[in-house]
């Protein structure tokens, strides 16, 4: 069969009606979190996936996790569109990838122009969001079958330069990001070895043999670590909504945003597969060029439209584009598409080359769902963008405990164990004080969803070469790989030594 | 950046490495034939961990800290929230889940703000019942509703 009677194939499965009320919810959800400031994609995502596996229950397990997928993922894009409505409307952006769009946003809304600079924001998502996603159907095939020839230690260099390139750009530090990688890398280790079979580092406590469960990790130092945050550092802010008045943009505004929006499109999703690079850099990236190429760059932050549609198309492209190395490599970008690839492996669906020959239904289903989900944003978000904007002014007071119930309910759920409420709690206070001073938290999930399989590569290629370490640098693809994250490691800190400004990738 | 968190940091980051590698010593290699064990991974990772530290360590002492205002954190409510949780989560499986959520989501909605008696009330009990009923009674969810005395 080719691609194209496999995406039929999708959508058939994507258009089953349990599926499209899971996409709808998804995307629902994640605009909510994407215009709730506190509550980034990567909390929400974490949050939510206990909840999915409590739905999907009672679905056959290939079912289960295609539809689980759709939901988690429409939460991850759905957040890109709501987050721009905050940054347009309040000035505050919802997650960090918005912050260039309030640049022109906000001096929009401030001119009377906040319909159309949501309008142009939305349906630049939405023109990106199609672009990545016809993108992801070519490439998917050819790039899982190059996946396919990889041994073992072409799989653990290429995963090395995973997390190289994540800690690389993860924070301020890039020893402290390391760190983090090597925690997240040695909290996997913990439990049964699935090799040998023995127990590592349990000491003979039961609760422990399992090993530590990735979700409690996510959602304490994520949700519960936000949340603490904004308890501690309580700020009464004014928040001054500005109005809205005619949605649709007039004809010059569509005429100047369109090349923005395709250049914003292409460059995001280049961004958005490599790794460590996210939404936003992908952002920052349109913003500068767009303000580069533009014939009066001095228009830029006194409201152009150009400083809405380019960031916004970018950041959506790019978590288009972010799918593709976790979908056909196996290997997660960023941190919630790491929080993505947890919840596959929970339902025993291995994200990676195989993906598309051994759970079709998902892979496809999946990228089906997508397109659905993208058509279904921007059908909700220009309608009901006000609806939205209400959603800033929940209470402080309800929300936080609320996030807290959820959290504890939804690891007892899956876990049903009281070890592992502590160790959430735990986490949470661990989560706050680590990104506080500036310890990136991505790279610490990121390595615990990965650990095992670096591991497993390593031994299968040491045992291959009966315990030769040269067997990396020898076979040319792991060398290359290495190469790689050795400069992605060495080049921002020789920059950084010449004083240059890095621009860093903060998701939270 | 605060140094002296930073120095505790290195220093604890040290330890855990140095556990770690001593902890992989005394693992049994049990693969047999192989040379390749169990404590390979480990004890990569445990050394790595020792040298970042002290990088780290080094580079508390190579950047100036710069001592930034200290902003105003809400303790009191915070430790009420922590405990309140704490509470929460070891009262979970004798109390039983409904009980347990109202009286927390309702004391959390009180420190945050001492206002709104009333929804307050209205919105505890309406997030324990309907989770309850959503997960235990629709989706057979495993989960202590009542009281274990009860």
């Amino acid at each position: 069969m080719d691609t194209l009677d496999y995406l039929f194939q999708g959508f058939g499965t994507a258009l089953i009606w349990y599926n499209l009320v899971f996409a709808f919810v998804g995307v629902l959800i994640g605009t909510a979190v994407g215009v709730l400031p506190g509550i980034g994609p990567m909390s929400g995502v974490a949050l939510l996936i206990p909840v999915t596996a409590s739905i999907t229950g009672g679905l056959p397990p290939e079912q289960a996790a295609t539809s689980a997928i759709i939901l988690l993922a429409g939460v991850y894009y759905g957040a890109m569109y709501g987050g721009s409505t905050t940054s347009i409307l309040l000035n505050t952006p919802g997650e960090s990838s918005s912050v260039v769009t309030t640049l022109d946003g906000y001096q929009m809304a401030k001119k009377g122009r906040a319909g159309s600079a949501l309008s142009i924001a939305a349906i630049g998502s939405f023109v990106a969001g199609i672009v990545t996603l016809i993108a992801l159907i070519a490439l998917a095939k050819p790039l899982s079958a190059v996946a396919l020839k990889f041994g073992p230690a072409e799989y653990f260099s290429l995963m090395l330069l995973g997390l190289g390139a994540v800690s690389g750009l993860a924070g301020k530090s890039v020893t402290k990001a390391l760190i983090m990688t090597i925690c997240g890398l040695l909290l996997g280790t913990i439990g049964i070895d699935s090799v040998s079979g023995i127990a590592r580092f349990t000491f003979d406590v039961p609760w422990l043999f399992q090993g530590i469960e990735f979700l409690t990790i996510a959602v304490g130092l994520f949700a519960l670590g936000e949340v603490f945050k904004t308890i501690l550092e309580k700020e009464e802010e004014e928040v001054h909504v500005a109005k809205i008045n005619n949605l649709l943009p007039s004809k010059d505004e569509f005429k100047e945003s369109a090349g923005p929006i395709a250049r914003g499109s292409i460059l995001g999703f280049f961004v958005g597969i490599l790794p460590g690079a996210g939404a936003t850099l992908a952002s920052f990236f349109s913003y500068i060029l767009e303000k580069k190429i533009s014939k009066n760059p001095s228009k830029f932050g006194t409201g152009s439209i150009a400083g809405v549609a380019a960031p916004e198309s970018a950041n959506n492209a790019a978590s288009g584009g972010a799918m593709i190395p976790l979908l056909t490599l196996g290997i997660p970008g960023s941190g919630t598409t790491a929080i993505l690839m947890g919840a596959l492996m929970m339902y025993n669906v291995q994200p990676g080359p195989l993906l598309f020959e051994d759970h079709p239904q998902v892979a496809w289903g999946l990228i089906a769902s997508m397109f659905i989900g993208n058509i279904m944003l921007l059908i909700l978000n220009l309608p009901l963008v006000k609806v939205f904007a209400k959603i800033i002014q929940t209470p402080k007071q309800f929300l936080i405990p609320i996030i807290i119930a959820i959290s504890i309910f939804g690891v007892y759920a899956v876990q049903v164990s009281t070890y592992d409420l502590l160790l959430l709690l735990g986490c949470g206070i661990l989560g706050y004080f680590l990104s506080k001073h500036d310890y990136p938290i991505a790279p610490i999930v990121l390595g615990l969803v990965l650990g095992p399989m670096v591991e497993n590569n390593l031994r299968r290629a040491l045992t291959i070469s009966n315990g030769d370490f040269s067997v990396f640098l020898t076979r040319p693809i792991s060398l290359a790989f290495l190469l790689i994250t050795l400069l992605w490691l060495i080049i921002p800190f020789l920059m950084k030594r010449r004083g240059k400004e890095v621009i860093i990738n903060v998701e939270g | 950046m605060d140094i002296k968190f930073d120095r505790i940091a290195s220093v604890l980051f040290l330890a855990i490495g140095v556990l770690f590698i001593i902890g992989s010593r005394n693992l049994a290699s049990t693969s047999y034939g192989s040379s390749v064990g169990p404590d390979i991974f480990p004890s990569i990772l445990g050394a790595l961990l020792v040298l970042l530290s002290i990088r780290l360590f080094y580079e508390t002492f190579v950047t100036r800290g710069h001592q930034g205002e200290r902003e105003k954190l809400q303790c009191k409510p915070f430790l009420i929230i922590f405990l309140a949780t704490l509470f929460y989560i070891l009262t979970l499986e004798t109390v039983g889940y409904v009980i347990t959520t109202f009286i927390f989501l309702f004391v959390c909605f009180q420190t945050m703000e001492r206002t709104n008696w009333v929804k307050s009330l209205i919105i505890s009990a309406c997030f324990s019942g309907i989770v309850y009923f959503l997960y235990v009674q629709l989706l057979k969810g495993t989960l202590a509703g009542w009281p274990i005395w009860f």
